[in-house]
Protein backbone atom coordinates (compact mmCIF):
# COMPACT_ATOMS: atom_id res chain seq x y z
CA UNK A 1 0.00 0.00 0.00
CA UNK A 2 2.88 2.47 0.53
CA UNK A 3 3.46 2.47 -3.02
CA UNK A 4 -0.01 3.51 -3.92
CA UNK A 5 -0.28 6.03 -1.42
CA UNK A 6 2.76 7.73 -3.22
CA UNK A 7 0.81 7.61 -6.00
CA UNK A 8 -2.66 9.10 -4.35
CA UNK A 9 -0.15 11.90 -3.03
CA UNK A 10 1.08 12.43 -6.32
CA UNK A 11 -1.87 12.96 -7.98
CA UNK A 12 -2.87 15.29 -5.30
CA UNK A 13 0.49 17.09 -5.49
CA UNK A 14 -0.13 17.35 -8.91
CA UNK A 15 -3.66 19.12 -9.05
CA UNK A 16 -2.60 21.37 -5.97
CA UNK A 17 0.65 22.42 -8.43
CA UNK A 18 -1.70 22.65 -11.88
CA UNK A 19 -4.67 24.75 -9.78
CA UNK A 20 -1.60 27.13 -8.08
CA UNK A 21 -0.05 28.08 -11.40
CA UNK A 22 -3.37 29.75 -13.89
CA UNK A 23 -0.36 29.73 -16.77
CA UNK A 24 -1.03 25.91 -17.02
CA UNK A 25 -4.23 26.75 -18.40
CA UNK A 26 -3.15 27.75 -21.84
CA UNK A 27 -0.78 24.76 -22.67
CA UNK A 28 -3.48 22.18 -21.33
CA UNK A 29 -6.85 23.73 -21.81
CA UNK A 30 -6.87 26.62 -24.05
CA UNK A 31 -3.89 25.40 -26.90
CA UNK A 32 -5.75 21.80 -27.43
CA UNK A 33 -9.16 23.14 -27.59
CA UNK A 34 -8.36 25.72 -30.00
CA UNK A 35 -6.75 23.01 -32.16
CA UNK A 36 -9.12 20.90 -31.83
CA UNK A 37 -12.18 23.13 -32.55
CA UNK A 38 -9.98 24.26 -36.02
CA UNK A 39 -9.76 20.16 -36.78
CA UNK A 40 -13.72 20.32 -36.30
CA UNK A 41 -14.25 22.96 -38.59
CA UNK A 42 -12.51 21.70 -41.14
CA UNK A 43 -13.82 18.39 -40.90
CA UNK A 44 -17.47 19.92 -40.75
CA UNK A 45 -19.51 18.05 -43.13
CA UNK A 46 -23.21 18.27 -43.56
CA UNK A 47 -23.97 14.67 -42.17
CA UNK A 48 -24.87 14.37 -38.33
CA UNK A 49 -22.94 11.43 -37.24
CA UNK A 50 -19.82 12.97 -39.40
CA UNK A 51 -19.83 16.00 -37.24
CA UNK A 52 -20.18 13.47 -34.11
CA UNK A 53 -17.10 11.85 -35.35
CA UNK A 54 -14.99 14.90 -35.37
CA UNK A 55 -16.08 16.03 -32.08
CA UNK A 56 -15.38 12.94 -30.01
CA UNK A 57 -11.95 12.68 -32.20
CA UNK A 58 -11.63 16.52 -31.55
CA UNK A 59 -12.04 15.60 -27.39
CA UNK A 60 -9.45 13.02 -27.86
CA UNK A 61 -7.50 14.83 -29.52
CA UNK A 62 -7.78 17.04 -26.14
CA UNK A 63 -6.93 14.42 -23.95
CA UNK A 64 -4.10 13.35 -25.56
CA UNK A 65 -2.21 16.55 -25.88
CA UNK A 66 -2.69 17.29 -22.25
CA UNK A 67 -1.33 13.95 -21.62
CA UNK A 68 1.77 14.24 -23.43
CA UNK A 69 2.56 17.51 -23.18
CA UNK A 70 2.11 17.24 -19.20
CA UNK A 71 4.17 13.80 -19.05
CA UNK A 72 6.97 15.58 -20.54
CA UNK A 73 6.84 17.96 -18.03
CA UNK A 74 6.43 15.49 -14.89
CA UNK A 75 10.30 15.22 -14.25
CA UNK A 76 11.20 18.43 -15.93
CA UNK A 77 9.30 20.90 -13.87
CA UNK A 78 11.38 19.33 -10.85
CA UNK A 79 14.40 20.13 -12.37
CA UNK A 80 13.22 23.29 -12.25
CA UNK A 81 12.08 23.31 -8.88
CA UNK A 82 15.56 21.81 -7.59
CA UNK A 83 13.08 18.97 -5.95
CA UNK A 84 14.40 15.87 -8.25
CA UNK A 85 16.92 14.96 -5.89
CA UNK A 86 14.86 14.55 -3.28
CA UNK A 87 12.07 12.54 -5.48
CA UNK A 88 14.71 10.29 -6.57
CA UNK A 89 15.74 9.62 -3.49
CA UNK A 90 12.50 8.26 -1.62
CA UNK A 91 11.82 5.42 -0.63
CA UNK A 92 9.03 5.14 -3.45
CA UNK A 93 9.71 3.97 -6.77
CA UNK A 94 9.77 6.83 -9.41
CA UNK A 95 6.85 5.09 -11.53
CA UNK A 96 4.41 5.27 -8.57
CA UNK A 97 5.03 8.90 -7.95
CA UNK A 98 5.11 9.40 -12.23
CA UNK A 99 2.13 7.28 -12.28
CA UNK A 100 0.00 9.44 -9.93
CA UNK A 101 1.21 12.42 -11.70
CA UNK A 102 0.22 10.56 -15.64
CA UNK A 103 -3.47 9.92 -14.26
CA UNK A 104 -3.66 13.58 -12.83
CA UNK A 105 -2.67 14.63 -16.11
CA UNK A 106 -5.16 12.11 -18.29
CA UNK A 107 -8.14 13.54 -16.03
CA UNK A 108 -7.43 17.05 -17.06
CA UNK A 109 -7.24 15.56 -20.79
CA UNK A 110 -10.94 13.86 -19.92
CA UNK A 111 -12.04 17.69 -18.45
CA UNK A 112 -10.49 19.36 -21.63
CA UNK A 113 -11.76 16.73 -23.76
CA UNK A 114 -15.35 16.94 -22.53
CA UNK A 115 -15.01 20.90 -22.87
CA UNK A 116 -14.02 20.55 -26.20
CA UNK A 117 -17.07 17.48 -26.71
CA UNK A 118 -19.47 20.38 -25.30
CA UNK A 119 -18.54 23.53 -26.54
CA UNK A 120 -18.45 21.44 -29.98
CA UNK A 121 -22.03 20.49 -29.99
CA UNK A 122 -23.28 24.00 -28.76
CA UNK A 123 -21.39 25.38 -31.88
CA UNK A 124 -22.45 22.88 -34.56
CA UNK A 125 -25.93 22.35 -33.35
CA UNK A 126 -25.08 18.75 -32.63
CA UNK A 127 -26.56 17.03 -30.07
CA UNK A 128 -24.35 14.34 -28.68
CA UNK A 129 -26.88 11.61 -28.25
CA UNK A 130 -24.99 8.19 -27.67
CA UNK A 131 -26.57 5.01 -28.64
CA UNK A 132 -25.35 2.98 -25.37
CA UNK A 133 -24.41 5.27 -22.52
CA UNK A 134 -23.14 2.68 -20.16
CA UNK A 135 -20.61 1.64 -22.83
CA UNK A 136 -19.80 4.44 -23.62
CA UNK A 137 -18.95 5.50 -21.08
CA UNK A 138 -17.21 2.43 -19.90
CA UNK A 139 -14.75 2.78 -23.43
CA UNK A 140 -13.97 7.00 -22.61
CA UNK A 141 -12.88 5.67 -19.27
CA UNK A 142 -10.58 2.72 -20.17
CA UNK A 143 -9.57 4.82 -23.21
CA UNK A 144 -8.21 7.63 -20.53
CA UNK A 145 -6.56 4.71 -18.89
CA UNK A 146 -5.24 3.58 -21.68
CA UNK A 147 -3.90 7.61 -22.59
CA UNK A 148 -2.40 7.72 -18.95
CA UNK A 149 -0.39 4.23 -19.71
CA UNK A 150 0.60 5.62 -22.76
CA UNK A 151 1.84 8.58 -21.20
CA UNK A 152 3.49 7.05 -18.58
CA UNK A 153 5.44 5.21 -21.25
CA UNK A 154 6.94 8.40 -22.96
CA UNK A 155 7.46 10.10 -19.64
CA UNK A 156 9.78 7.31 -18.69
CA UNK A 157 12.09 8.48 -21.71
CA UNK A 158 11.55 12.10 -20.90
CA UNK A 159 13.15 11.50 -17.31
CA UNK A 160 16.51 11.23 -19.43
CA UNK A 161 16.37 14.12 -21.67
CA UNK A 162 16.58 17.88 -21.01
CA UNK A 163 14.50 17.84 -24.47
CA UNK A 164 10.83 16.94 -23.14
CA UNK A 165 9.65 20.03 -24.86
CA UNK A 166 10.91 18.93 -28.47
CA UNK A 167 9.84 15.27 -27.95
CA UNK A 168 6.23 16.24 -26.85
CA UNK A 169 5.93 19.19 -29.86
CA UNK A 170 7.12 16.29 -32.25
CA UNK A 171 4.93 13.09 -31.00
CA UNK A 172 1.59 15.39 -30.97
CA UNK A 173 -0.09 15.18 -34.57
CA UNK A 174 1.63 11.71 -35.20
CA UNK A 175 -0.60 10.40 -32.62
CA UNK A 176 -3.54 12.48 -33.65
CA UNK A 177 -3.23 11.09 -36.94
CA UNK A 178 -2.31 7.59 -36.15
CA UNK A 179 -5.04 7.20 -33.73
CA UNK A 180 -7.43 7.98 -35.82
CA UNK A 181 -8.85 11.01 -34.20
CA UNK A 182 -8.59 13.21 -36.98
CA UNK A 183 -9.82 11.19 -39.68
CA UNK A 184 -10.56 7.20 -40.16
CA UNK A 185 -7.43 5.08 -40.31
CA UNK A 186 -8.32 3.59 -43.77
CA UNK A 187 -7.90 6.92 -45.23
CA UNK A 188 -4.11 6.65 -44.35
CA UNK A 189 -1.34 5.00 -46.56
CA UNK A 190 -1.55 0.82 -45.61
CA UNK A 191 2.33 0.80 -44.08
CA UNK A 192 1.09 2.46 -41.23
CA UNK A 193 -1.72 0.91 -40.40
CA UNK A 194 0.58 -1.54 -37.46
CA UNK A 195 1.69 1.97 -36.20
CA UNK A 196 -2.08 2.34 -35.47
CA UNK A 197 -3.08 -0.75 -34.70
CA UNK A 198 0.20 -0.75 -31.91
CA UNK A 199 -1.61 2.07 -29.97
CA UNK A 200 -4.19 1.29 -27.33
CA UNK A 201 -6.16 4.57 -28.09
CA UNK A 202 -6.76 3.69 -31.31
CA UNK A 203 -8.69 0.74 -30.36
CA UNK A 204 -9.90 3.38 -27.37
CA UNK A 205 -11.46 5.44 -29.69
CA UNK A 206 -12.86 3.18 -31.92
CA UNK A 207 -15.06 1.73 -29.09
CA UNK A 208 -15.98 5.01 -27.73
CA UNK A 209 -17.59 5.34 -31.62
CA UNK A 210 -19.30 2.03 -31.40
CA UNK A 211 -21.04 2.92 -28.06
CA UNK A 212 -21.78 6.26 -30.01
CA UNK A 213 -22.70 6.27 -33.40
CA UNK A 214 -25.87 4.43 -34.64
CA UNK A 215 -24.36 3.82 -37.80
CA UNK A 216 -21.51 1.07 -36.22
CA UNK A 217 -24.37 -0.60 -34.81
CA UNK A 218 -23.78 -3.33 -37.41
CA UNK A 219 -21.45 -6.03 -35.92
CA UNK A 220 -21.60 -3.96 -32.61
CA UNK A 221 -20.93 -7.08 -30.25
CA UNK A 222 -17.51 -8.15 -31.59
CA UNK A 223 -16.48 -4.49 -32.77
CA UNK A 224 -16.77 -2.83 -29.42
CA UNK A 225 -15.68 -6.06 -27.41
CA UNK A 226 -12.31 -6.55 -29.62
CA UNK A 227 -11.87 -2.67 -29.34
CA UNK A 228 -11.79 -2.99 -25.54
CA UNK A 229 -10.38 -6.54 -25.28
CA UNK A 230 -7.03 -5.13 -27.78
CA UNK A 231 -7.05 -1.61 -25.73
CA UNK A 232 -6.68 -3.10 -22.17
CA UNK A 233 -3.88 -5.56 -23.59
CA UNK A 234 -1.64 -2.55 -25.24
CA UNK A 235 -2.72 -0.43 -21.84
CA UNK A 236 -1.05 -3.27 -20.03
CA UNK A 237 1.56 -3.63 -22.15
CA UNK A 238 2.40 -0.68 -21.95
CA UNK A 239 2.22 -0.78 -18.02
CA UNK A 240 4.79 -3.50 -18.14
CA UNK A 241 7.32 -1.84 -20.35
CA UNK A 242 6.76 1.19 -18.88
CA UNK A 243 7.87 -0.61 -15.34
CA UNK A 244 11.14 -2.22 -16.66
CA UNK A 245 12.01 1.17 -18.13
CA UNK A 246 11.79 2.62 -14.93
CA UNK A 247 13.85 0.27 -13.79
CA UNK A 248 16.49 1.24 -16.57
CA UNK A 249 16.25 5.11 -16.08
CA UNK A 250 16.65 4.98 -12.34
CA UNK A 251 20.03 2.78 -12.87
CA UNK A 252 21.13 4.71 -16.08
CA UNK A 253 20.55 7.95 -14.40
CA UNK A 254 22.76 6.72 -11.02
CA UNK A 255 25.29 5.69 -13.44
CA UNK A 256 25.21 8.68 -16.03
CA UNK A 257 24.35 11.49 -13.01
CA UNK A 258 22.17 13.26 -15.75
CA UNK A 259 18.78 13.35 -13.78
CA UNK A 260 19.88 16.34 -12.16
CA UNK A 261 20.58 18.54 -14.92
CA UNK A 262 18.29 20.99 -15.94
CA UNK B 1 27.08 12.79 21.16
CA UNK B 2 28.87 9.75 20.07
CA UNK B 3 26.93 6.74 20.44
CA UNK B 4 28.98 3.61 20.91
CA UNK B 5 31.20 2.54 17.91
CA UNK B 6 28.35 1.18 15.91
CA UNK B 7 29.35 2.52 11.97
CA UNK B 8 26.49 4.16 10.00
CA UNK B 9 28.21 5.07 7.19
CA UNK B 10 31.06 2.68 6.09
CA UNK B 11 33.00 3.98 2.86
CA UNK B 12 35.80 1.82 1.29
CA UNK B 13 37.65 2.24 -1.57
CA UNK B 14 34.85 4.59 -3.57
CA UNK B 15 36.16 5.81 -6.57
CA UNK B 16 33.01 7.88 -9.15
CA UNK B 17 34.13 8.95 -12.20
CA UNK B 18 32.42 10.94 -14.99
CA UNK B 19 32.00 10.38 -18.74
CA UNK B 20 31.19 13.51 -20.83
CA UNK B 21 31.84 14.00 -24.38
CA UNK B 22 32.58 17.22 -26.81
CA UNK B 23 32.02 18.10 -30.58
CA UNK B 24 29.54 16.56 -32.97
CA UNK B 25 31.68 14.83 -35.71
CA UNK B 26 34.86 14.74 -34.21
CA UNK B 27 33.76 13.09 -30.39
CA UNK B 28 36.27 13.30 -27.71
CA UNK B 29 35.44 11.50 -24.66
CA UNK B 30 36.63 12.66 -21.42
CA UNK B 31 36.96 11.13 -17.97
CA UNK B 32 37.10 13.35 -15.13
CA UNK B 33 37.78 11.29 -11.54
CA UNK B 34 35.34 13.80 -9.04
CA UNK B 35 36.34 11.53 -6.39
CA UNK B 36 39.58 9.22 -5.98
CA UNK B 37 40.12 5.71 -3.83
CA UNK B 38 38.33 7.47 -0.36
CA UNK B 39 37.79 5.99 2.98
CA UNK B 40 35.88 7.11 5.93
CA UNK B 41 33.42 5.89 8.59
CA UNK B 42 31.21 8.11 10.63
CA UNK B 43 29.58 6.26 13.99
CA UNK B 44 25.66 6.67 15.60
CA UNK B 45 25.37 10.00 17.26
CA UNK B 46 28.60 11.68 15.50
CA UNK B 47 28.34 14.38 13.24
CA UNK B 48 30.75 14.48 10.41
CA UNK B 49 31.92 17.19 8.49
CA UNK B 50 32.96 16.86 5.20
CA UNK B 51 35.20 20.05 3.88
CA UNK B 52 37.02 20.77 0.85
CA UNK B 53 37.04 23.73 -1.92
CA UNK B 54 34.70 23.48 -5.28
CA UNK B 55 34.96 20.67 -7.47
CA UNK B 56 36.91 18.53 -4.50
CA UNK B 57 34.12 15.65 -4.58
CA UNK B 58 31.52 16.38 -1.47
CA UNK B 59 28.72 16.73 -3.61
CA UNK B 60 29.87 13.63 -5.03
CA UNK B 61 30.28 11.90 -1.98
CA UNK B 62 27.08 12.82 -0.53
CA UNK B 63 25.35 11.56 -3.78
CA UNK B 64 26.80 8.27 -3.91
CA UNK B 65 26.08 8.27 -0.18
CA UNK B 66 22.46 9.38 -0.74
CA UNK B 67 22.01 6.55 -3.35
CA UNK B 68 21.70 9.35 -5.98
CA UNK B 69 24.56 8.39 -7.99
CA UNK B 70 26.56 4.67 -8.05
CA UNK B 71 30.06 4.45 -7.25
CA UNK B 72 32.06 3.73 -10.23
CA UNK B 73 34.15 0.99 -8.13
CA UNK B 74 34.40 0.83 -4.15
CA UNK B 75 31.63 -0.36 -1.49
CA UNK B 76 29.27 2.02 0.35
CA UNK B 77 26.98 0.69 3.25
CA UNK B 78 25.22 2.84 4.93
CA UNK B 79 23.38 1.41 8.49
CA UNK B 80 24.44 -2.05 7.47
CA UNK B 81 22.80 -1.43 4.08
CA UNK B 82 24.47 -1.20 0.38
CA UNK B 83 23.99 1.56 -1.18
CA UNK B 84 23.92 -0.16 -4.80
CA UNK B 85 22.11 -3.18 -4.30
CA UNK B 86 19.85 -2.04 -1.45
CA UNK B 87 19.16 1.25 -2.32
CA UNK B 88 15.24 1.24 -1.18
CA UNK B 89 16.11 0.38 2.50
CA UNK B 90 19.08 3.12 2.99
CA UNK B 91 16.65 5.82 1.56
CA UNK B 92 14.06 4.82 3.90
CA UNK B 93 16.44 5.62 6.99
CA UNK B 94 18.45 8.89 5.82
CA UNK B 95 17.36 12.22 5.33
CA UNK B 96 18.56 14.98 2.34
CA UNK B 97 18.66 18.90 3.55
CA UNK B 98 20.38 20.51 0.57
CA UNK B 99 21.38 24.83 1.30
CA UNK B 100 19.86 27.42 -1.38
CA UNK B 101 17.04 28.73 -2.89
CA UNK B 102 15.91 25.65 -4.70
CA UNK B 103 14.61 22.49 -3.57
CA UNK B 104 10.90 23.31 -2.73
CA UNK B 105 7.74 23.82 -4.37
CA UNK B 106 7.03 27.34 -4.57
CA UNK B 107 3.87 27.73 -5.58
CA UNK B 108 2.35 25.79 -2.69
CA UNK B 109 2.20 26.06 0.67
CA UNK B 110 4.51 24.84 3.30
CA UNK B 111 2.18 22.19 4.85
CA UNK B 112 1.17 21.25 1.00
CA UNK B 113 5.04 20.83 0.78
CA UNK B 114 5.34 18.81 3.76
CA UNK B 115 2.44 16.62 2.92
CA UNK B 116 3.43 15.31 0.09
CA UNK B 117 6.95 14.60 0.87
CA UNK B 118 5.66 12.72 4.19
CA UNK B 119 3.65 10.77 2.03
CA UNK B 120 6.51 9.91 -0.60
CA UNK B 121 8.74 9.27 2.48
CA UNK B 122 6.31 7.13 3.97
CA UNK B 123 5.52 8.43 7.17
CA UNK B 124 2.94 6.37 8.30
CA UNK B 125 -1.19 7.96 7.82
CA UNK B 126 -2.13 7.55 10.99
CA UNK B 127 0.81 10.03 12.21
CA UNK B 128 1.14 11.78 9.44
CA UNK B 129 -0.81 15.19 10.29
CA UNK B 130 0.35 15.63 13.63
CA UNK B 131 4.10 14.90 12.32
CA UNK B 132 3.70 18.04 10.05
CA UNK B 133 2.14 20.03 13.10
CA UNK B 134 5.15 19.29 14.78
CA UNK B 135 8.33 19.75 12.93
CA UNK B 136 6.69 22.93 11.72
CA UNK B 137 6.50 23.72 15.24
CA UNK B 138 10.40 22.75 15.45
CA UNK B 139 11.33 24.62 12.62
CA UNK B 140 9.00 27.81 13.47
CA UNK B 141 7.47 27.69 10.47
CA UNK B 142 3.64 26.89 12.51
CA UNK B 143 2.38 30.30 12.19
CA UNK B 144 3.29 30.41 8.00
CA UNK B 145 2.65 27.15 7.47
CA UNK B 146 -0.67 27.52 5.11
CA UNK B 147 1.91 30.52 3.18
CA UNK B 148 2.78 29.62 -0.41
CA UNK B 149 6.87 29.06 0.09
CA UNK B 150 7.34 31.78 -2.76
CA UNK B 151 6.06 34.47 -0.17
CA UNK B 152 9.18 33.22 2.82
CA UNK B 153 12.09 35.06 3.13
CA UNK B 154 15.82 33.06 2.28
CA UNK B 155 16.07 31.96 6.28
CA UNK B 156 11.96 30.55 6.24
CA UNK B 157 12.42 28.41 2.78
CA UNK B 158 15.97 26.74 4.73
CA UNK B 159 14.31 26.44 7.94
CA UNK B 160 11.51 24.54 5.43
CA UNK B 161 13.87 22.72 3.63
CA UNK B 162 15.13 21.46 7.15
CA UNK B 163 11.39 20.15 7.97
CA UNK B 164 11.20 18.47 4.46
CA UNK B 165 14.55 16.78 5.64
CA UNK B 166 13.54 15.42 8.60
CA UNK B 167 9.74 14.85 7.91
CA UNK B 168 10.35 11.19 8.33
CA UNK B 169 12.44 11.16 10.99
CA UNK B 170 15.56 9.54 9.43
CA UNK B 171 18.38 8.11 11.73
CA UNK B 172 21.29 9.70 9.18
CA UNK B 173 21.01 12.92 7.60
CA UNK B 174 22.86 14.28 4.98
CA UNK B 175 23.27 18.36 4.79
CA UNK B 176 25.27 19.90 1.86
CA UNK B 177 25.95 23.82 2.27
CA UNK B 178 23.09 24.08 5.25
CA UNK B 179 23.60 27.79 6.00
CA UNK B 180 25.04 28.63 2.12
CA UNK B 181 23.26 32.49 1.54
CA UNK B 182 21.51 32.59 5.03
CA UNK B 183 22.34 36.03 6.61
CA UNK B 184 23.87 35.64 9.84
CA UNK B 185 20.84 35.08 12.33
CA UNK B 186 19.31 32.28 9.85
CA UNK B 187 22.31 30.79 9.95
CA UNK B 188 22.64 30.96 13.66
CA UNK B 189 19.16 29.27 13.79
CA UNK B 190 19.70 26.59 11.10
CA UNK B 191 23.18 25.26 13.35
CA UNK B 192 21.24 25.45 16.21
CA UNK B 193 18.53 23.25 14.82
CA UNK B 194 21.74 20.97 13.81
CA UNK B 195 22.98 20.71 17.36
CA UNK B 196 19.02 19.91 18.91
CA UNK B 197 19.13 16.91 16.12
CA UNK B 198 22.38 15.61 17.23
CA UNK B 199 21.66 15.73 20.82
CA UNK B 200 18.73 13.48 20.17
CA UNK B 201 20.68 10.47 18.43
CA UNK B 202 20.45 11.43 15.26
CA UNK B 203 23.85 11.14 12.68
CA UNK B 204 24.73 14.27 10.77
CA UNK B 205 27.21 14.39 7.56
CA UNK B 206 27.49 18.05 6.91
CA UNK B 207 29.41 19.96 4.05
CA UNK B 208 30.37 23.36 4.32
CA UNK B 209 32.46 25.92 3.24
CA UNK B 210 32.22 27.95 6.53
CA UNK B 211 35.29 27.06 8.92
CA UNK B 212 33.74 28.53 11.80
CA UNK B 213 30.67 26.04 11.33
CA UNK B 214 32.77 23.22 10.95
CA UNK B 215 34.81 24.21 14.23
CA UNK B 216 31.70 24.59 15.92
CA UNK B 217 29.63 21.78 15.04
CA UNK B 218 31.52 18.96 13.81
CA UNK B 219 33.04 15.66 16.04
CA UNK B 220 35.31 15.08 13.22
CA UNK B 221 36.11 16.92 9.92
CA UNK B 222 37.37 14.67 6.95
CA UNK B 223 39.19 17.34 4.43
CA UNK B 224 38.73 16.36 0.51
CA UNK B 225 40.70 18.02 -2.28
CA UNK B 226 41.09 17.02 -6.07
CA UNK B 227 38.72 13.72 -5.12
CA UNK B 228 40.86 12.50 -1.59
CA UNK B 229 40.36 12.97 1.26
CA UNK B 230 43.88 14.36 2.67
CA UNK B 231 42.74 15.13 6.64
CA UNK B 232 40.90 13.20 9.02
CA UNK B 233 40.63 14.52 12.47
CA UNK B 234 38.53 16.59 15.12
CA UNK B 235 39.11 20.38 14.74
CA UNK B 236 41.41 20.21 17.66
CA UNK B 237 43.58 17.68 15.83
CA UNK B 238 43.44 19.54 12.50
CA UNK B 239 44.21 22.61 14.26
CA UNK B 240 47.18 21.01 15.25
CA UNK B 241 48.51 20.17 12.09
CA UNK B 242 49.96 23.90 11.97
CA UNK B 243 50.10 24.72 15.68
CA UNK B 244 53.91 25.41 14.84
CA UNK B 245 52.63 28.20 11.86
CA UNK B 246 51.30 31.60 13.19
CA UNK B 247 49.54 34.02 10.95
CA UNK B 248 50.07 37.30 9.95
CA UNK B 249 46.92 39.33 9.17
CA UNK B 250 47.15 42.46 7.16
CA UNK B 251 44.58 44.93 6.08
CA UNK B 252 45.61 47.68 3.52
CA UNK B 253 44.82 49.72 0.22
CA UNK B 254 46.27 49.21 -3.37
CA UNK B 255 47.44 45.66 -2.62
CA UNK B 256 48.04 43.92 -5.84
CA UNK B 257 48.46 40.79 -7.30
CA UNK B 258 52.18 41.08 -7.98
CA UNK B 259 52.32 41.73 -3.94
CA UNK B 260 50.95 38.51 -3.08
CA UNK B 261 53.41 36.64 -5.22
CA UNK B 262 56.20 38.54 -4.13
CA UNK B 263 54.87 37.50 -0.50
CA UNK B 264 54.64 34.04 -1.49
CA UNK B 265 58.26 33.97 -2.93
CA UNK B 266 59.46 35.02 0.69
CA UNK B 267 61.92 32.67 2.24
CA UNK B 268 59.47 31.00 5.62
CA UNK B 269 56.18 31.99 4.19
CA UNK B 270 53.74 28.68 3.55
CA UNK B 271 50.62 30.00 1.82
CA UNK B 272 49.06 33.40 1.22
CA UNK B 273 45.18 34.14 1.20
CA UNK B 274 43.65 37.37 -0.07
CA UNK B 275 40.21 39.07 0.16
CA UNK B 276 40.95 41.04 -3.18
CA UNK B 277 38.41 43.54 -2.84
CA UNK B 278 38.45 46.68 -5.00
CA UNK B 279 38.15 49.20 -2.11
CA UNK B 280 40.12 47.48 0.60
CA UNK B 281 42.54 44.29 0.57
CA UNK B 282 43.03 41.45 3.47
CA UNK B 283 45.22 38.59 3.61
CA UNK B 284 46.97 35.86 6.02
CA UNK B 285 50.18 34.61 5.56
CA UNK B 286 51.01 32.00 7.12
CA UNK B 287 54.76 32.00 8.41
CA UNK B 288 56.92 29.28 10.90
CA UNK B 289 58.57 32.52 12.55
CA UNK B 290 56.43 35.52 12.47
CA UNK B 291 59.25 37.78 14.29
CA UNK B 292 61.68 37.07 11.18
CA UNK B 293 59.24 37.42 9.01
CA UNK B 294 56.89 40.41 10.01
CA UNK B 295 59.50 43.18 8.92
CA UNK B 296 60.03 41.43 5.71
CA UNK B 297 56.47 41.53 4.84
CA UNK B 298 56.10 45.24 6.09
CA UNK B 299 59.19 45.89 3.88
CA UNK B 300 57.41 44.67 0.82
CA UNK B 301 54.32 46.62 1.13
CA UNK B 302 55.77 49.94 2.10
CA UNK B 303 54.61 51.52 -0.84
CA UNK B 304 50.67 50.20 -0.26
CA UNK B 305 48.65 51.87 2.48
CA UNK B 306 48.14 49.42 5.23
CA UNK B 307 45.53 50.20 7.79
CA UNK B 308 46.37 46.82 10.19
CA UNK B 309 48.87 44.10 10.47
CA UNK B 310 48.61 41.60 13.21
CA UNK B 311 50.13 37.95 14.38
CA UNK B 312 47.41 36.07 15.46
CA UNK B 313 46.79 31.80 16.27
CA UNK B 314 46.13 29.91 13.30
CA UNK B 315 42.29 28.63 12.92
CA UNK B 316 40.83 26.39 11.49
CA UNK B 317 40.77 27.99 8.41
CA UNK B 318 44.45 28.06 8.17
CA UNK B 319 44.48 24.43 8.79
CA UNK B 320 42.01 24.16 5.83
CA UNK B 321 43.87 26.57 3.44
CA UNK B 322 47.35 24.65 4.32
CA UNK B 323 45.64 21.27 3.66
CA UNK B 324 43.66 21.65 0.10
CA UNK B 325 46.79 24.14 -1.50
CA UNK B 326 47.74 23.67 -4.76
CA UNK B 327 51.35 22.01 -4.12
CA UNK B 328 50.37 19.93 -1.28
Amino acid sequence: MPRLRATVASFRHQAAMFLAEPQWLIPNIIAPFVLAMVVLMLYREPSPEAVLYAVLGGGMMGMWGNTLYASGFSIQSDRWWGTVDAIFSAPSPLIWIIGGRTIWNAFVGIVNGLFVLVAAMIIFQTPLEVADFWLFMLAFVLTLLSLAALGMLFSAAFVLTRSAQVLTNGLEFPIYVGTGSMFPIFLLPYWTHPLSYSLAPTWGIDAIRYAALPAYADGFAAGYWGDILYMSILALFYVTISIWLYKAVDHRARKTANLMRY
Amino acid sequence: MVDGDEVVIDVKGLVRKYHSTTGILHQKKKETVAVNNIDFQVRRGELFGLLGPNGAGKTTTIKVLTTLLLPTSGSVKILGHDVVKESMEVRKRIGLILGGERGLYYRITARQNLRYFADIYGVPMSIRDKRIEEVLERVNLLDKADTRVEDYSRGMKQRLHIAKGIIHDPELIFMDELTIGLDPEAARDARDMTKELVAEGKTILLTTHYMYEADELCDRIGVIARGKIVALDTPKGLKSLVKDTSVIEVEGFGITEKDLDSLKALDGVRTVTANMNEDKQTMRVQVGDPVSLLPKVTHLLEDRKVIGMKVKEPTLEDAYLWLVREDA
